[in-house]
């Protein structure tokens, strides 16, 4: 009796276990991208702008597909966070990266990166865009870039920006590349010390993040003679982009911006990609995402996928060509 | 009267008075936390402030920033850690204090002082934004070099005995500084090809590595028996001695506003302004860094006279002058709102709304601060052989959370030797510190007058505001080196 007991107890178990065995592998078989959560990694401090609308783009993209957790990683640039992307591995089917200029000009500041920009990674998509804009003090003699680039052209002048291989840096270095303006950069640490010193007029020009200046060009402490994008900003009317503003002063082709995007391990899943794509559409088309937009100055990213390698390989070498013009380059 | 009554109406709601409770609650409690530092909380709180009113929204933040500045004071004074940068300056007489059985008295020093001086910075918010605005905004490069040499001289207050042990700290303070890369052109210094070392070295593990890692080194390997617990029991602070504080927890404060009001200077900058200006004063002078309670008072007065102030420049210009009001700024944007003069002309009943929130965010501090002592005391009660492996593990979790990055860690635990030989030694830490934190605002203000001034030296004299410092510097010089003269002619005799 005794013994069929343990032979019953045996083989149930057994089957028990088969049955766990076997309803975990079809689980794992049945189970899709996303079984995780996704963490969102930010590569600069909390509280800057990349910080603050990655956290928004994942609290909206969470309703679309799972738990997103915003993990800052700041060090040497982005580059610090970026490397640790490309060498993938564990957990990298669920890691994204809040991609922005510092991933393209870093490329060429920051020496020996262990990483290509390009090849190394997927692109998901370009989800928000920022125009700079090139403003003077409202007591500036000069009303437009013809005028200041003639100005700069004959004397020194200066441009401020937040730091060293900021998008705001690197825009005025394209534009004093372009025009051969003879134009000195004074960089501070954050666009809190360098306001003060544009609106007191002891720098004589920046080419600044539209939601740092808009209001003080509202409130007319700042004269914005243009904006940086290829297009006029729905945002200031009747400032003209710098390639039209500054035709015949070379710079016909100009633009920049701080562009933000999502890039994830070059391994992706091509399942992930897809859904992801899906859901950052909906996330972007809703009224949501619309209107929070302009509260920053900002404009929907267009390009996707391919079209988004492709943007940032071209600003690769855009900034490498500027930074070494600039003695930059390491 | 209308509007008064607009401003009351946005402003008595049950929302705004719990968060500001529970903001100024969370900031107390983090900015206790070595490592977790305020701007770590106020960014982690600002996606739940995205479906709040603005009112509300701003006042959670703006709570947690106030019960921060305060709070890094707490574990400063228990266990020599301090919560928050600018605390750093309230350990050098608070843990003394403690030490002697005077935790209580130092505690409530502490935010007794604290009390007052962010009431006296939401006052001069309230009352005189657009001229101190004025006055920031007559701050370039070269009057910030002259504010950064003023602020050098106080490295002869704080080195202790020796000045030339003090000179000596504050240099290597200012080497450790430069290594990153350089801010004009990119250089690397002192990087070793590490790009850990890029972006500088990180300064809460600094921090911590400095201050508290050396008590745990020296518990463990100190021949005399060490003291087993701090008790917090004892005399709490005397309505005569907060009394006989006033003068320097005022003077304090008008230095933590002025501080304040300039971007980019900061709370540790005010904090040892204060207590140095409080040494020159004081009739115990020789009592400072024994556990003198005039220096808990003026290091809190200054650092918390900021918290107020730092809001002038955000309000009244839209520019932030420090990490904190940058995030601010940041939940103002989302709520559609733009800080600076059009913010006063659009939306002016919500301005004066913030300004009832944020006077009484200064009251529920005192409450809030109150609590905190009494449960935070509870530190002092546990021995320290249990008390400080949860210290280095706390120690280790900070410096890891600021970048979530190990490499940190290892940085404390370097500077934690560095401090620890610095303690055996005689050589003050807080001249390494004072170092580390202007040198690179000296370097950075010279080469931006330069580069402005286009090499013309003149620009160095441009107008009032630089006079002054240059005279405050000159005069706080003399008065050093006359000290100095005095106390060695003293020690011959």
């Amino acid at each position: 009796m005794m013994k069929l007991t343990k032979s019953r107890l045996k083989s149930s178990l057994l089957c028990a276990l088969a049955t766990v065995s076997l309803s975990y592998i079809g689980l794992v078989q049945a189970k899709e991208w996303p079984e995780d959560n996704i963490r969102l990694v930010v590569p600069y401090s909390a509280g800057g702008t990349t910080d603050l609308l990655s956290r928004k783009v994942a609290d909206m993209l969470q309703k679309e597909l799972t738990t997103v957790v915003v993990e800052n990683r700041p060090g040497a640039g982005s580059t610090v966070a970026t490397g640790q992307l490309a060498r993938g591995g564990r957990g990298s089917d669920y890691m994204l990266l809040m991609a922005s200029p510092g991933h393209t000009i870093g490329a060429s500041l920051y020496p020996n990166l262990r990483y290509d920009p390009v090849s190394d990674f997927a692109f998901v998509r370009n989800v928000i865009n920022i125009p700079n804009v090139m403003v003077v003090p409202s007591d500036s003699p000069y009303n437009t870039v013809a005028e200041f680039v003639e100005a700069a052209r004959s004397q020194q002048l200066t441009f401020s920006s937040p730091g060293i291989g900021s998008s705001v840096h690197m825009s005025g270095e394209l534009f004093k590349t372009m025009t051969k303006a003879n134009l000195v950069h004074v960089p501070f640490r954050g666009s809190g010390e360098a306001l003060p010193a544009l609106l007191s007029g002891d720098v004589d020009v920046a080419f600044e993040n539209m939601p740092t200046v808009y209001p003080h060009i509202q409130s007319g402490k700042l004269k914005a003679l243009a904006v940086t994008t290829v297009e006029e900003s729905e945002f200031l009317p009747g400032v003209m982009p710098m390639r039209k503003a500054g035709k015949g002063y070379g710079l016909e082709t100009y633009e920049t911006s701080a562009w933000f995007g999502l890039i994830v391990h070059k391994s992706f899943p091509e399942e992930g990609m897809v859904k992801l794509q899906a859901a950052l559409d909906n996330v972007m088309s809703s009224d949501e995402f619309k209107k929070f937009l302009p509260q920053f100055g900002a404009e929907a990213g267009e390009v996707v996928g391919d079209d988004f390698r492709q943007f940032v390989q071209d600003e690769v070498q855009k900034w490498s060509d500027v930074a070494e013009k600039a003695n930059l380059k390491r | 009267m209308e509007n008064f009554s607009e401003v009351l109406a946005l402003f008595l709601s049950v929302d705004n008075f719990l968060a500001i409770a529970v903001g100024v609650l969370i900031g107390v409690v983090v900015g206790a936390i070595p490592g977790l530092t305020a701007t770590m909380a106020v960014a982690l709180a600002l996606p739940f402030t995205f479906s709040m009113e603005p009112v509300t929204a701003i006042l959670l933040l703006v709570g947690i920033y106030k019960g921060g500045m305060y709070g890094g004071s707490i574990t400063a004074i228990l266990i020599r850690t301090p919560g928050s940068p600018a605390a750093a300056c309230t350990l050098l007489d608070g843990y003394p204090m403690a030490q002697q059985g005077k935790a209580k008295k130092a505690l409530k020093t502490a935010l007794y002082s604290s009390v007052v001086a962010d009431m006296i910075s939401n006052l001069a918010l309230i009352f005189f934004a657009s001229y101190l605005a004025k006055i920031a905004l007559n701050f370039g490069p070269p009057e910030y070099f002259w504010l950064i040499c003023f602020s050098l001289t106080i490295i002869v207050s704080v080195s202790g005995d020796s000045v030339i042990k003090g000179l000596i700290a504050a240099s290597l303070g200012i080497i450790v500084s430069t290594i990153g890369l350089d801010a004009v052109y990119g250089t690397q210094r002192l990087t070793f090809d590490d790009y850990n070392l890029m972006d500088r070295v990180s300064f809460i593990p600094l921090l911590i590595g400095l201050f508290a890692i050396p008590e745990v080194i020296d518990f463990y390997t100190s021949k005399v028996a060490p003291h087993l617990r701090t008790a917090v029991a004892g005399a709490s602070l005397t309505w005569k001695e907060f009394k006989g504080l006033l003068k320097t927890i005022v003077r304090g404060s008008v230095i933590g506003v002025i501080i304040g009001a300039i971007p980019g200077t900061g709370a540790t900058t005010a904090a040892f302004i204060s207590y140095s200006e409080a040494k020159r004063t004081s009739p115990n002078k020789a009592n400072f860094g024994k556990g003198e309670i005039e220096g808990v008072a003026a290091a809190e007065a200054g650092n918390n006279g900021v918290a107020g102030a730092t809001l002038i420049p955000l309000l009244s210009l839209g520019i932030p002058g420090d990490v904190i009001t940058a995030i601010i700024l940041g939940a103002f944007m989302i709520h559609g709102l733009t800080p600076g003069p059009i913010l006063f002309q659009e939306n002016l009943t919500l301005v004066y709304a913030l300004f009832c929130g944020i006077m009484v965010s200064s009251v529920v501090l005192l409450f809030v601060g109150n609590a905190a002592i009494r449960y935070f005391s509870v530190i002092a009660d546990i021995p320290k052989t249990i008390l400080l492996p949860i210290v280095l593990m706390f120690c280790i979790y900070g410096a890891y959370a600021v970048n979530n990055s190990t490499f940190d860690i290892g940085l404390m635990l370097a500077f934690g030797v560095l401090g620890f030989v610095f303690n055996r030694t005689g050589i003050a830490s807080a001249p390494f510190l004072i170092g580390f934190i202007l040198g690179p605002m000296f370097e950075d203000n010279l080469r931006r007058t330069m580069l402005i001034s286009k090499d013309d030296l003149s620009i160095f004299f441009r107008g009032p505001i630089t006079w002054v410092f240059v005279m405050l510097t000159i005069a706080s010089l003399i008065f050093a080196i006359r000290r100095y003269w005095v106390a060695r002619n003293e020690a011959a005799v």
